[in-house]
């Protein structure tokens, strides 16, 4: 199981959605994608994303600096 | 000159006339009365002492009678109800409220600073225990007492301004599940519909229940305490409901004696502060203000504005020289939670009444560089006058530093600045404070381009009654269409566009889409140059479309 990570901080349009959009496409069912991004609006579309797209969420932590994700490719 | 002054009121503006007096002519003999048993109070303070965020009741009063006294050398009687003013005798009756006694004052020069009371609309169930209004000190220690001692579990606001919202995040604060309602279809009815609904979906998050479009039609209670709000729509449980659908200018002393009222009902005053009666001043929330862009009369019931009212009348009427106070801009500013909004000059909706031919643009900016730590978005709604360019008004909401842009906008307007001025204004920039090109800038850029024809864009209120109509295209990347997109929308990301231009019919009238509006725009060039004649793009991009996404 590969670990990819991304620093998406300072993306703000096309924003850092795309990013894990691109690198959820590539990876392996069971690999691991962590983000951090500045970008406010990222904390709502990241939940609604894994929604959609049946990918599991992991962790979020929203802090005054950034926020950061960990996703489960499924 | 022993010049005998009465001032009638002691919050904002009383206290600041009678202090003024004093600077300007030591020798003047200063009294003021008021009803209240406090003076010189931070009223916009009350719902944070109701939060606890203000922690004792000492923290509100700006100065106590004593030190008042002590600082000015000038005479205030608290808990003294004037009740009648004489013009012949210049005499004004004053009941102490302790003792029921009357007492008389002289004056040469009268100044009436009554203020204005909480509007209670004449709905059953308003006489209950539990019912208040937001006004006097008084009101905020009842209402602390109930909610330190853990009697409060669900709460009631009705009415969606400045301090009903700013008691229910309090409220909210102290763990009581909160409800509010508006009667008319948004919160903070001054600002225009897109950017009270952004603050409206906000507090929502936040998690208070909002509803709007709805009206209170009575309160019922069990052994006097009240229990529920009925409203056309509904009945929500409340052991604390908040009276706060709005305050009324206090003038009927005035009234009694003929002094004129304006068209607002609050006591017509000129520039210097004069009323038509000689000798007799009005200032603060129960005179009458004149707005700065439409010379029209209008009512800014604000502590900002009441200040200055006060140090106005003050220098009016003790020098030879006149100061006038032309107007105002409305200028207004609240938090809600971490959100900011505020708002300057006309709205959208005042201007439209005003008579003017406007254009608006609606632009979301970062109030930082896009690159340091911490920065939020804001987004700018900026109005102008269509044939002279001249900035009407601004609204800017969001997260970040809010006070800014609205400040550097009062300014502009208030030297007649036009949208290309605001445009090459020289700000303050470092990545820590500002973009390099400043939110305001960006803001007029925009505006300058609807101006000048260079793009026709779309409000995000008129996009929403439209939807069925037009062919509506999101440009952004397939992940962020994915998450939400406004309804009916089809997803041809910008790099794509001119190749797939042939999925779109040409001759409909077409919105593009983005998250703020900038890809958008380019994407709108694109479509032009491929002969798309009826094109716009979503002003503000999804980040600033308030409705229901899909």
């Amino acid at each position: 199981m590969a670990e990819i990570n991304l620093n998406c901080k300072g993306l703000q349009c096309p924003g850092p959605i795309m990013q894990v959009f691109k690198a959820a496409k590539e990876a392996q069912s069971g690999d691991i994608i962590n983000i951090k991004v500045s970008d406010r609006g990222f904390a709502k579309d990241i939940q609604a994303w894994c929604k959609k797209t049946g990918n599991e969420l992991l962790e979020l932590t929203d802090t005054e600096n950034e926020i950061k994700a960990r996703i489960l490719k499924k | 000159m022993n010049e005998k002054i009465l001032v009638i009121g002691a919050v904002a503006s009383g206290t600041k006339a009678a202090a003024k007096i004093k600077r300007e002519n030591p020798e003047a003999q200063i009294t003021v009365i008021t009803k209240d048993e406090h003076i010189s109070y931070a009223g916009c303070g009350l719902p944070y002492y109701i939060g606890g965020v203000i922690e004792e009741q000492k923290e509100l009063v700006v100065k106590t009678p004593e030190d008042f006294k002590l600082i000015t050398d000038i005479d205030v009687h608290v808990k003294h109800e004037a009740v009648k003013i004489d013009t012949q005798e210049k005499k004004v009756e004053a009941k102490n409220l302790s003792t029921g006694e009357i007492k008389i004052y002289y004056y040469d020069k009268l100044v009436i600073a009554t203020g204005a009371s909480p509007f209670i609309p004449p709905v059953e169930g308003r006489e209950l225990e539990g019912v208040f209004s937001v006004r006097t000190v008084n009101d905020a220690l009842q209402i602390r007492q109930l909610v330190d001692q853990g009697k409060i579990k669900k709460a009631v606001v009705v009415g969606g301004g400045f301090i009903g919202l700013e008691v229910a995040e309090n409220l909210h604060d102290r763990n009581i599940q909160v409800s509010l309602v508006e009667l008319v279809n948004h919160i903070l009815p001054p600002f225009d519909e897109e950017i009270a609904l952004y603050a409206q979906n906000y507090m929502q998050e936040q998690g208070v229940n909002i509803y709007t479009g709805e009206k209170v039609l009575s309160m019922k209670g069990q052994d006097g305490k009240v229990q529920k709000v009925i409203t056309d729509k509904r009945e929500i449980d409340a052991d604390l409901v908040i009276m706060s659908v709005g305050v009324r200018p206090n003038t009927r002393l005035a009234e009694e004696i003929g002094i004129e009222l304006g068209v607002t009902r609050a006591i017509k005053v000129n520039e210097y502060m004069e009323t038509n009666m000689k000798d007799i001043y009005a200032v603060g929330d129960c005179a009458e203000n004149v707005n700065l862009i439409t010379s029209q009369p209008a009512w800014y019931p604000m502590g900002s504005t009441a200040n200055k009212m006060g140090r106005v009348a003050g220098i009016n009427m003790t020098n030879e020289d006149k100061d006038g106070l032309k107007g105002v801009l409305g200028t207004t500013i609240v938090k809600l939670f971490k959100l900011n909004a505020g708002k300057t000059g006309l709205s959208e909706r005042d201007a439209i009444k005003a008579g003017y031919e406007l254009e608006t643009v609606l632009v979301p900016a970062n109030d930082k560089a896009h690159y340091y730590p911490g920065y939020r978005e804001i987004i700018t709604k900026l109005i102008a006058d269509k044939k002279t360019h001249k900035v009407l008004g601004a609204q800017v909401v969001g997260e970040g530093v809010v006070d800014k842009p609205v400040d550097i906008i009062a300014t502009a307007i208030t030297f007649g600045a036009r949208v290309e001025d605001l445009e090459k204004l020289d700000l303050a920039y470092a990545p820590p404070f500002s973009m390099a090109m400043a939110s305001t800038i960006l803001a007029a850029n925009v505006l300058r381009n609807k101006l000048t024809g260079r793009v026709q864009g779309i409000n995000p209120v008129e996009l929403k009654e439209r939807l069925k109509e037009l062919q509506i295209v999101d440009v952004r990347d397939e992940g962020s269409f994915l998450i939400g997109t406004i309804p009916g929308a089809v997803n041809i990301p910008g790099g794509e566009l001119t190749k797939r231009a042939g999925e779109l019919v040409k001759n409909k009238e077409t919105v593009l889409v983005c998250k703020i509006g900038k890809n958008a725009y380019l994407s709108y060039l694109k479509l032009k140059k491929s002969g798309f004649e009826n094109v716009r793009i979503l002003e503000g991009g999804i980040n600033a479309y308030p409705y229901e996404k899909e």
